[in-house]
Formats: C-alpha cells, sequence, structure tokens
C-alpha cells in the first residue's frame, strides 16, 4: 500500500516563460508503518509536497503511485484515496465547525457514505485514539483548550481510517506538555495501528526524538532522505538551507571543540548523556 | 523607571448565550502585579489558556481590565483619551505574519505607521530606513511581502512598529509558524533593538531557548503570576516548570539528566558554553 513518487516534479504558472518550480524530479517512497519527518525552510515546497500525497495537487510531469495506481488518472477515486492518506493540515482547529466535537469528528466518516452507526462507532475510537476525555465529547469545539482542539481535528482524520497520516505542523503554537503529549499519541498511532506518519516540523528536536527517517526539502528539491542521525551529519548544509541540528548536536559540538573526546552522532538528550559520561570514564 | 505597571490586574471573559444572558465567567488575568522597567527585556512563559495574551492584549489598550488598572509610560490605560498615546509607546507583534502585513511593497507596509500619526513625508522615509535596517531588512525595501520567508516577514511587522518609535514592543508568540532560521532572526532582531536601541521588549514564547537571554522571565498560571526571577532562576526548578506544562532549554534539560547520573553540576545551566566549563572544571582540566 506504499505510496510512490516517480519523478515528479510540479510547476507554477506553467504557462509563462519563465518556468519556477515548486518540486523538482522528486523520487520517494513512503513505505508502509514508516514513521518520517520532513523538514524545509518556509516555500522549501514541503506543502507542495504534502498536497500531492493525497491528489489535492498533480504533478506537471512525473506520477504519483498509491497502491499501484496513478493517482492522477482520470477515473481514480480521489475520495478513496483521502480516507487513505489523511491530511491534518497547519492550525486545524480551524476547521472545526459542528456544533459538538463528536458531530465534528463524525463528518469524515458519514461523507465516505458511512451509515450513522459506522460513523458515530468510528468517531467514538478517533476520540479515544487521541486522548479526549469523554467528558468533552459532547462539548463544543470552540470551548476546548488549544491542545484538545488540535486533538479533535486529528480525530476528525482519524476517523477515516487513514493508512497514511500526514500531519503539517501539529504541534506549532501549543506549549511544551501540549507538543509532547500530541507527538506522544502519534507515536503510538505508529505502534498499535502500524500507521504510516509523515510528520512535517520545524522542530529539529521532535524530529530528532520521533521518527525512522528525514525528509528534507531545499528549493524543490529532495536533498536528503535518512535516518536522523545521516542527515544531522550535514550540519553545515542543514543551515545553509536554513535549517538546523538539533541543540543537543550542537552542545556535543562544543564539548568537543573545549576538548571532550565526545562522540558527535547523538541527536537526543539520552544519546548525548551517554557520550558525555562516556568521553568522563564513568 | 517603570514603563509598565500592572496593579491587581483582573480580566473576565464573559460568556453569553443568545439573549445577552450570562452564561459564564472566565477569569482569565487574576490579580496580577507587574513592574517592567525601561529598557528590560521581559519574556513571559505559560501553558496554553494560562493568561499569557490577554495581559499582553492589556499592556496596548486591546483589552482593558475588569478589575485593578494598568500603566503605561504614565497614562492609565482605561483612561479612553490616551489609548492612541498608549498604542504609540508599546508596539504589538502576533503570532502570523500574513494577518499583519498590509503594503504590496515593504517600505510601503513600513511607513504606514508613521504615515497614519501624521509625521511629515520626509521623517517617515527616514523611520523607514532607520526601523528597516535595524531588523536587517533594508535590501528587501522594494521586494512585495508576499515574497520574504516568514522570518521576514515578521521582521518587517517588526520594522512597521519599530516606525512608530514604541518605548515598548510585546510580541506574542512571534516565532511559533516560523522555521529554524526564521525564529534565530527574529530572536535576534529583538536582541539588537533590545540592546542597541534600549527599547523595551516583552517576548511571549513557547520556546524555552529563545528567553535565556531575557532579564527577567515572568511564569503565568492559569491567569495568576507564578513565578519571576531570571533565566537562570527560573530554569532551574525543572519539576515545578514540567507541572506547568513547560519545559527547560534543551542544555539545562542535558545538565539535570547528567546530574541524575551522579555528576556534580551546578542547577540552571543555561548554555554550552556554561556546561562545557562545569564539564571541565569536573574532569579537572580547569580550576
Amino acid at each position: 500500500m506504499s505510496l510512490i513518487f516517480n519523478h515528479v516534479s510540479y510547476e507554477y504558472d506553467s504557462n509563462s516563460s519563465v518556468k519556477s518550480y515548486a518540486l523538482k524530479d522528486i523520487n520517494l517512497t513512503i513505505e508502509d508503518g514508516g514513521f518520517y519527518g520532513l523538514i524545509g525552510h518556509t516555500g522549501s515546497g514541503k506543502s507542495t509536497l504534502v498536497q500531492h500525497m493525497n491528489g489535492l495537487l498533480h504533478p506537471t510531469s512525473g506520477e504519483v503511485y498509491y497502491d499501484g495506481a496513478d493517482i492522477a488518472d482520470k477515473d481514480y477515486d480521489l475520495r478513496a484515496l483521502r480516507s487513505k492518506v489523511g491530511l491534518v493540515f497547519q492550525y486545524p482547529e480551524h476547521q472545526l465547525f459542528e456544533a459538538t466535537v463528536f458531530e465534528d469528528v463524525c463528518f469524515g466518516p458519514k461523507n465516505m457514505g458511512l451509515s450513522k452507526n459506522e460513523a458515530e462507532l468510528r468517531a467514538f475510537t478517533a476520540l479515544e485514539q487521541v486522548g479526549m476525555p469523554h467528558d468533552l465529547f459532547y462539548s463544543s469545539p470552540f470551548d476546548l483548550s488549544g491542545g484538545q482542539k488540535r486533538r479533535a481535528a486529528i480525530a476528525g482524520v482519524l476517523a477515516m481510517k487513514p493508512k497514511i497520516l500526514v500531519l503539517d505542523e501539529p504541534t506549532a503554537g501549543l506549549d511544551p506538555k501540549g507538543r509532547d503529549d500530541i507527538l506522544d499519541q502519534i507515536s503510538r498511532l505508529h505502534e498499535e495501528e502500524n500507521m504510516s506518519i509523515v510528520l512535517v516540523s520545524h522542530s529539529m528536536e521532535d524530529v530528532a526524538n520521533y521518527v525512522d527517517r528525514i525528509l528534507v526539502m531545499n528549493r524543490g528539491e529532495l536533498v536528503y532522505n535518512d535516518v536522523p542521525k545521516a542527515v544531522f551529519a550535514h550540519i553545515h548544509e542543514l543551515e545553509g538551507m536554513g535549517l538546523a541540528a538539533p541543540q543537543v548536536t550542537y552542545i556535543m559540538n562544543k564539548l568537543r571543540d573545549d576538548g571532550f573526546n565526545v562522540g558527535l552522532g547523538a541527536t537526543t538528550i539520552d544519546e548525548a548523556c551517554d557520550n558525555i559520561m562516556k568521553a568522563l570514564g564513568r | 523607571m517603570s514603563l509598565i505597571n500592572t496593579t491587581n490586574l483582573s480580566f473576565d471573559y464573559i460568556k453569553r448565550d443568545e439573549d445577552g444572558n450570562v452564561e459564564g465567567i472566565i477569569r482569565a488575568v487574576d490579580d496580577v502585579n507587574i513592574e517592567v522597567k525601561a529598557g528590560e527585556f521581559i519574556a513571559i512563559l505559560g501553558s496554553n489558556g494560562s493568561g499569557k495574551s490577554t495581559l499582553a492584549k492589556h499592556l496596548n489598550a486591546l483589552l482593558f481590565p475588569t478589575e485593578g488598572s494598568v500603566w503605561v509610560d504614565g497614562k492609565n490605560t482605561s483612561d479612553t483619551s490616551s489609548v492612541w498615546d498608549i498604542r504609540k509607546s508599546a508596539g504589538m507583534i502576533f503570532q502570523n505574519p500574513d494577518n499583519q502585513i498590509i503594503g504590496q511593497v515593504v517600505e510601503e507596509d513600513v511607513g504606514f505607521g508613521p504615515e497614519n500619526m501624521g509625521i511629515p513625508t520626509e521623517e517617515i522615509w527616514q523611520r523607514v530606513e532607520e526601523s528597516l535596517k535595524s531588523v536587517g531588512m533594508w535590501e528587501y525595501r522594494k521586494s512585495s511581502p508576499n515574497r520574504l520567508s516568514g522570518g521576514q516577514k515578521q521582521r518587517v511587522s517588526i520594522a512597521g512598529v519599530i516606525a512608530m518609535h514604541p518605548k515598548c514592543i510585546v510580541m506574542d508568540e512571534p516565532t511559533a509558524m516560523l522555521d529554524p532560521n526564521g525564529r534565530y532572526e527574529v530572536i535576534r532582531a529583538a536582541r539588537a533593538l533590545n540592546e542597541v536601541e534600549n527599547v523595551t521588549i516583552i517576548l511571549i514564547t513557547h520556546y524555552m531557548e529563545e528567553v535565556i537571554y531575557a532579564d527577567r522571565v515572568i511564569v503565568m498560571d492559569k491567569g495568576k503570576v507564578v513565578m519571576q526571577g531570571t533565566p537562570r532562576e527560573v530554569f532551574s526548578n525543572i519539576n515545578k516548570l514540567k507541572e506547568l506544562r513547560l519545559d527547560v532549554p534543551q542544555v539545562t534539560i542535558l545538565a539535570h539528566e547528567l546530574k541524575k547520573r551522579g555528576l556534580m553540576l551546578p542547577e540552571g545551566i543555561l548554555t554550552a558554553e556554561e556546561l562545557s566549563v562545569a564539564l571541565q572544571k569536573l574532569a579537572g582540566l580547569r580550576e
């Protein structure tokens, strides 16, 4: 059921004489059960890439295949695709609109043509999956806190039982605890439901802590597609693209410069601790 | 000299039903007393819903106290005749740069504020130049704001505020929507304004690393000020901050974890430099 990008390019204003590419020759496979972090500066093409994943945009050249079928085919069922590849936009809580949280989450499955019972069952499960307290199921979405609204919105996508869940900066504007809670929930979905996750993020720390592979976009091109350690080893190249390495990486570099014989590969606090203890011979 | 003063400030959000009857009252800010001196760099931390933004909106008269009072540059914000003076003294920057830019060209956008204040044309251009230079955006003066990155747009918004010559800028999560480079640019611009131009800065953020250079950190919870102190004092209370849904900078956590593993390190380490020095002492590499 993997999602394959084959030489995908996307041009803006394809009629004008000057070609400007939002995506340039992207080759990428989103594997079943993978956990991907997608990073890149503002305007690097992340959002354009994400919109190709469920057919909101189609390539100007190249193909996107889901489960072996080209999603740009004339008779391809895009509606079915959009329930398989669930997209959670930035600030998804702005899209909540029903009178209660529960009704809002039912909207997706009902729209898929499921019976009322089935839709409600799915809404219930989805709300439990995001850790929404039961007593808030029937509140107005507008009475929830920022973090809870965000969960409600994610539940709305989960209720369609996607195989691939794509989240565009799901923690922007949340406090540190809210951020960790949401990322832990997403991580659990990945482990328990074997859902593939694509996490778009501006936080190098979050990406280092959670994902298996990092995709780096720069000027419309996919420049890295590798495990976090390998990607963050390119610290200078990343900085040149307006990105960074996780802060612990900088700390370890500083210690190394100051004469400590610490390993430089650490991208998480735990690894950094291990490396420092080792360097001190403890 | 105190630039901003709140005295027993409380604010209630009142929820009404369709007929206008009061359905519920939420106390968003609860008996807050803070003082900000001219030239200070203050950071405000707090979980979502802790009242930070509500407090911030009182500082340039976007909201008015339900109880207590707010004084900005010697004027009471509840006095309707001083509202415009107060907004001139205390500028505000919000999360989303796209909502704050109106001009078609960068320099035009920055000139909008002073023009609206009735400043003579020649001086407007002077101010536009100064402000764009102070945030490092002068070379983009002829660009369309749509062509800029998030961090650049946010710096243009800041220039727009500076052009009105405020004494103080209140920034409400100015970096929440930016990439790492954009965050760095905006924080650097804020620090430069504070250090070079002596503009008072009040920065609200969820990024702990952004507050380590602040003179003072104010922590809010459930509408109240629950902690206040230098970054080092505040970040030494790692457990208390976690209870408040907050965090400490990565290097502070790292030092804390190393301490748990038996290394004798001081609490409240804030930079890689400090950690390195402490470790060097421990390893006998330094007195």
